[in-house]
This record gives C-alpha cells, sequence and structure tokens, in this order.
C-alpha cells in the first residue's frame, strides 16, 4: 500500500494527456508573460498609430482643438493628389516615366533568376506600369494648377535627395570599404576616423557644416580664396542648396554603409582572390569578377537601406536652410510638420504620413527580403 | 636560379611600397574628413574676441575654456543634457530587458499564439517611424502627455529591431546551458535572469550602444513632443539655438555647445566601438 503511493506520487513523471496541457497551459503562461511587457508597448505606441493614420487621413482635425472632427471622406487626399484643369498627358514628364517603366527590366530579370516569386513580378510590374505609364501623365493643364503645389514640391525634393544621395553614399561607403579593408593597426585608427562622424546627431552636424559652408566664416570659403576663387554660399543658392546637404550627410553617415560593406567583404572566399591573381588578373577585373559579385546582397540590402534613409531626411535641412531658398530644399516631412504645427491641419498633415508611409514600406519590404535571403 | 631571384626582388618591394603610398594617400584624406570636427573643437576653445578676427584656425586661437565653462554654469544647456540622460538611460535600459525578456521567450518557450506574434512583430521592423509622427502626437495630445519624459522615451521603446536581435541570439544559445539550470529546479524566471542574460551579454551591448546613440540622437519626436524649453534634449536644444547666426559673436559659445552635445556620445564610442559595429551589422540584417 505505501510502496503504492511512492509509485503514484512518482506518476506525474510519465506524461499523460491531463499532464501535458498543463504543462502546455503553463508554457502558454510564461510565454506571454515574458513577452507581455514589450507587446503591450509596440501595440498601443507601434501598431496602433499606424492604423490611426489611416483612420484620421479622412478628419479635419484642427491642431487647436483636437477633439472636434469632421469627417470629411476623401478630401485631404483629394487635396494632394488633384488641381484644377487637370489633365492626362502623354508627354507629362515623360523623362522620368520611361526611367520609372525601365525598372520593369529588373523586375523581369528577378523574375528569371528565381529571386522574385511570379506573384510578385506580376503585382510589381502591374505597379509599375500603372504608376508610370498611367498616373504620372496626370499635371493641371492650361491655365491650372494643383490644389497643394508644395506637397509636389517637397516630394519631388525628396525624391531628388534620395537619387543623388543613394549613389553617392553608397558609392564611397564601398570605396572606403575597399580602401580599409587590410589588417593592421594604422587601417584600424584610419576606420575608427571616418566612423566617428555617425555617432553625432544631427544639429551638431548641422551646427558643424552650416559654419563650414558658410562664405564668411566657413573653412570651406577661405579655402576657395585660398585657391583664388570666389566664396560662395552655398546654403543659398537653389541650384547648390541640394547638393551641399548631399555632401554634409555624405560625411555624417557614409561610416554606416562602410560598416556594412566591409562585412561583406570579409564574407568573400578569399581564395578567389588567390586565383585571380594567380592568373594575372589585374585590380579592374578583380574587381569586377570577384568583389562586386561576392557584394551583389550587400549592395542590395545598403542601397534599400540608404533610400529609407533618404527618404526621411528632415533634420538637416529644417535646421539649416528651413526649406529654402525659395523652395529649394523643402521636403516631405517638413512639408507635413508644417501642416501640422503652423498650419494646424492634423488630418491632411495625417494623410500625407499614410502616402510618405506607403511610397517607404515598398522599400522596407525589398529590405526585408534581401536581408533574409541567403546569397 | 638567379634570374628567379631578379625577377622575385621588385616583385616583392613593390606591392609594399605601393602599399605605403596607399595607406599615407587614404590617411591624408582621413584628416581631410577629420578636420570639421577638429575645427569646432578648436572654435569651442578659443576665446570669443580672437573669433571676432578670425574663425578659419585649426587650432585655438588665445585657448580658453571660457566659452565651456561659461556653458556648463548657465542657461539650459545643463538642464537639456540631463533631459537628454535621464530619456536615453532609461529608453536603453528598458529596451534592453524587454527585448531581453521577449527575445527570450520568442526563442525558447513554445507558447501557443507564438506563431502569429513573432510574425507580428517582425513586420514593424517595416515601418518607418518618421513617417508616422502625426497620429502618434495626437495620441499624446489627447491624454495630455506632452513635455514628459514618458512621451519623449515610450514611442522609441516600441521599436522592434531589439527583440529581433534578442531572439535571433538566444536562439543560438546551446540548449544544454539552459537545460541544466532547468533541471536543478530553477524558475523560466530565475534561469532567465541567471542563465540567459549573462549568456547575452554581447548582443546586449551591442543593441544598448546602438540604442543609445539612436535615441541620444533622435531629432524630430522629441521636436514635436517636448515643445516647452525645460523639456527639450540636448539635440533638438542645439538645433533652436541655430536659427539666426550671422555673426561671429556667438561662434565660441554654440561650438562649446556643440562639443558638449557630442562629447559622450565620442566616448562612448570610442570606448565601444567594437560593440557599435557589431550592432549595425545584426541591426540591419547584415549578420
Amino acid at each position: 500500500m505505501s510502496q503504492k503511493t511512492i509509485f503514484s506520487e512518482r506518476r506525474p513523471e510519465v506524461p499523460t494527456a491531463g499532464n501535458r496541457l498543463v504543462k502546455s497551459v503553463k508554457k502558454d503562461f510564461a510565454g506571454w508573460g515574458f513577452i507581455g511587457p514589450f507587446m503591450l508597448i509596440y501595440l498601443v505606441f507601434l501598431v496602433w498609430p499606424i492604423l490611426q493614420a489611416i483612420g484620421l487621413g479622412f478628419f479635419k482635425i484642427d491642431l487647436l482643438v483636437i477633439t472636434d472632427r469632421t469627417f470629411i471622406g476623401l478630401q485631404n487626399y483629394f487635396r494632394m493628389f488633384w488641381g484644377e484643369n487637370m489633365e492626362w498627358t502623354l508627354g507629362n514628364m515623360w523623362e522620368w516615366r520611361i526611367a520609372g517603366l525601365l525598372l520593369l527590366i529588373p523586375v523581369f530579370r528577378g523574375w528569371r533568376s528565381k529571386t522574385l516569386s511570379t506573384l510578385e513580378s506580376v503585382v510589381y510590374s502591374a505597379s509599375l506600369v500603372v504608376i508610370f505609364a498611367g498616373v504620372m501623365g496626370l499635371a493641371p493643364g492650361d491655365g491650372g494648377r494643383w490644389n497643394d503645389s508644395l506637397f509636389w514640391l517637397s516630394f519631388g525634393n525628396t525624391v531628388l535627395f534620395v537619387l543623388l544621395s543613394t549613389p553617392v553614399i553608397v558609392g564611397v561607403g564601398l570605396l572606403l570599404a575597399m580602401a580599409l579593408n587590410r589588417p593592421g593597426r594604422w587601417t584600424g585608427v584610419l576606420r575608427t576616423v571616418f566612423f566617428a562622424p555617425y555617432v553625432l546627431s544631427v544639429s551638431v552636424l548641422t551646427l558643424i557644416w552650416a559654419f563650414l559652408l558658410n562664405p564668411q566664416l566657413g573653412l570651406i570659403g577661405t579655402f576657395l580664396e585660398f585657391i583664388g576663387l570666389e566664396p560662395i554660399s552655398f546654403l543659398t543658392s537653389p541650384t547648390l542648396a541640394m547638393p551641399a546637404i548631399v555632401i554634409a550627410t555624405l560625411w555624417w553617415t557614409v561610416g554606416f554603409n562602410v560598416v556594412l560593406y566591409l562585412a561583406g567583404l570579409q564574407d568573400i572566399d578569399k581564395s578567389l582572390y588567390e586565383a585571380a591573381e594567380i592568373d594575372g588578373a589585374s585590380f579592374w577585373q578583380r574587381f569586377r569578377d570577384v568583389t562586386w559579385p561576392g557584394l551583389r546582397r550587400t549592395t542590395l540590402l545598403v542601397m534599400v537601406l540608404q533610400i529609407i534613409a533618404s527618404f526621411q531626411i528632415f533634420g538637416q535641412v529644417f535646421i539649416m536652410t528651413r526649406g529654402g531658398p525659395n523652395g529649394a530644399t523643402r521636403v516631405s516631412i517638413q512639408h507635413i510638420y508644417e501642416s501640422a504645427f503652423r498650419d494646424f491641419n492634423l488630418g491632411y498633415a495625417s494623410a500625407m504620413s499614410v502616402f510618405l508611409f506607403l511610397v517607404m514600406i515598398v522599400f522596407s519590404v525589398l529590405q526585408f527580403r534581401f536581408s533574409r535571403d541567403e546569397t | 636560379m638567379s634570374q628567379t631571384a631578379v625577377k622575385a626582388t621588385p616583385r616583392l618591394l613593390k606591392p609594399k611600397v605601393k602599399q605605403t603610398l596607399f595607406l599615407s594617400l587614404l590617411s591624408v584624406f582621413a584628416a581631410i574628413w577629420i578636420l570639421p570636427l577638429i575645427w569646432m573643437f578648436s572654435l569651442a576653445f578659443s576665446s570669443n574676441e580672437a573669433l571676432q578676427i578670425s574663425t578659419n584656425s585649426l587650432t585655438p586661437v588665445d585657448p580658453t575654456a571660457e566659452n565651456l565653462i561659461a556653458v556648463i554654469q548657465g542657461g539650459m544647456t545643463p538642464r537639456w543634457m540631463l533631459n537628454s540622460v535621464i530619456v536615453t538611460g532609461f529608453t536603453t535600459l528598458s529596451t534592453l530587458i524587454l527585448s531581453a525578456m521577449a527575445g527570450y521567450a520568442f526563442a525558447r518557450i513554445p507558447f501557443r499564439g507564438k506563431k502569429i506574434v513573432y510574425p507580428l512583430v517582425l513586420a514593424g521592423l517595416m515601418v518607418p517611424r518618421e513617417a508616422m509622427f502625426i497620429p502618434l502626437f495626437l495620441m499624446f495630445a489627447e491624454a495630455d502627455y506632452h513635455n514628459t519624459y514618458e512621451a519623449l522615451m515610450l514611442p522609441r521603446i516600441a521599436a522592434p529591431l531589439g527583440v529581433f536581435i534578442m531572439t535571433q541570439f538566444m536562439a543560438a544559445i546551446p540548449m544544454e546551458i539552459e537545460e541544466a539550470s532547468r533541471v536543478d529546479g530553477a524558475s523560466r524566471w530565475r534561469t532567465f535572469w541567471s542563465v540567459m542574460v549573462p549568456m547575452s551579454v554581447p548582443a546586449m551591448t551591442a543593441l544598448g550602444i546602438f540604442t543609445y546613440i539612436l535615441t541620444w540622437n533622435d531629432f524630430l519626436w522629441p521636436l514635436v513632443s517636448a515643445t516647452q524649453r525645460e523639456m527639450f534634449t540636448i539635440t533638438t536644444g542645439l538645433a533652436s539655438l541655430q536659427g539666426n547666426f550671422a555673426q561671429a559673436t556667438e561662434l565660441g559659445s554654440l561650438m562649446a555647445r556643440g562639443v558638449i552635445a557630442s562629447l559622450p556620445l565620442l566616448i562612448l564610442f570610442f570606448i565601444f566601438q567594437k560593440q557599435l559595429v557589431r550592432g549595425i551589422s545584426i541591426g540591419s540584417g547584415g549578420k
């Protein structure tokens, strides 16, 4: 009898149905307990605001009386995307639209090399055709105008910044990484030098560069005078302000790309270089046949990350030029910020946020794919 | 035989000369790269009278720490630094604890709902935060919670990057180590703190330093949320002083503020450079 009780006390070691249930409920409890605190904050401060933004875009909300909301349907979007005397023409912005349609080539190649699934390729191609062949043909005709031309001006400037900064910051990042990819103490010091500006905040960056670019006070103006040129007032020039901001941003953030490229270079099989050396390959041949293909995945990732970061440009222009001269450096986030906090129109700002969100999510999805794909 | 020797000598020498030449060139370029930073430091340590005459020196003119001392002793800068330290410190700490906890559960506990929740968290990696500040602003405005430390911290803590990093790292810790502790009768909570967290120190250092720098440098959200001067962070505070600087009168003092704002980060960077670099590589999906 007593022996039996001992046995039955040991019984729980043997899994039974009820026992398993208790164990799995315990695991559920532990699992949810551990993720609970994070999930709560995540849902409230990240997921909920996204859903809110979509909803708020259909309202008119005044910053001064935020609880007073009027449902106005698609009017915010109408204001963004429409204007007077809208016309569809084949010739509107045709250079950009042809360039956009050329993106069908990488999609097709991605599909053929099975990087993209058929469904993805169809969705991407269809979107490209709809946007570039279709929608972008719309513009205000004679005597017409956009409802909010500043929206398009700032979006255009943002795209311009993305197009200028991405090749420059990615390209210089690659060159620096290749130059710094060698052992030795001194190279370590040099890496530190090129990376250091990355840890500065945007307001320190602007503090340094606004003065650096100042024609009277800055080093660059002095240097230009020294070599016998007129000092240039970069930040007040409509054509040079944006390139100047690209250069400042290059100085600030190129270290990030160098880090990713250095990691990518480390992953390339050293024996490939040795084989190339034995074959007597020149520097250019080694780059073309070993380095560049070996960095394919890294390059895709760095480019997409750079595009996402560039779309979010705000601090540099907001502090250094306030979007000037004459709107030449006004960017999307600044337009959203000012629509909300200067013009008190939070609903419209929400609608524009949704638009920017959708544009950027395309690239984020690509990043997500490249960072998880092997090869 | 002698022929090969003759041939070999220049081959051995040439790369070395080339290497030295290349490194010198790169060093010159690096020196130019670091000039703007050196310039900021030298202006900060120059006297204001000297700066009236020339602002082009790369070494302090008439060296003095008066600007630095004046900035530390008066004005809003000390308060802004304090705000930044508090906000950044708590954000980093909370991110580390919450991410490690969630990462542990996602990596090690087979609970129901995980297959739905984890992808939901990963999807959050794709959300461009800068495009979402309007709804966040409204949320905090409705709760009348702007100009508080919580408002500055919570949206940053909600970022899912840390959870992703910690899940990856903890999944790679050998199962036996955790099981040994569980067999000894330790609860999950104890196992987590006494085994998993110590094992994850490398990942947590990388995540911590990365979070610290990003939070310290946050600009848009503090600009929107903290509108009272005494709630500015050093990043937004410094920006608020840069409106109109046509003359050099304030230059030394401004640069001194820049130095103070960047010193904590530069020092941290020099100590933890390796971890930061690691954080960037893991954090962006580069591995």
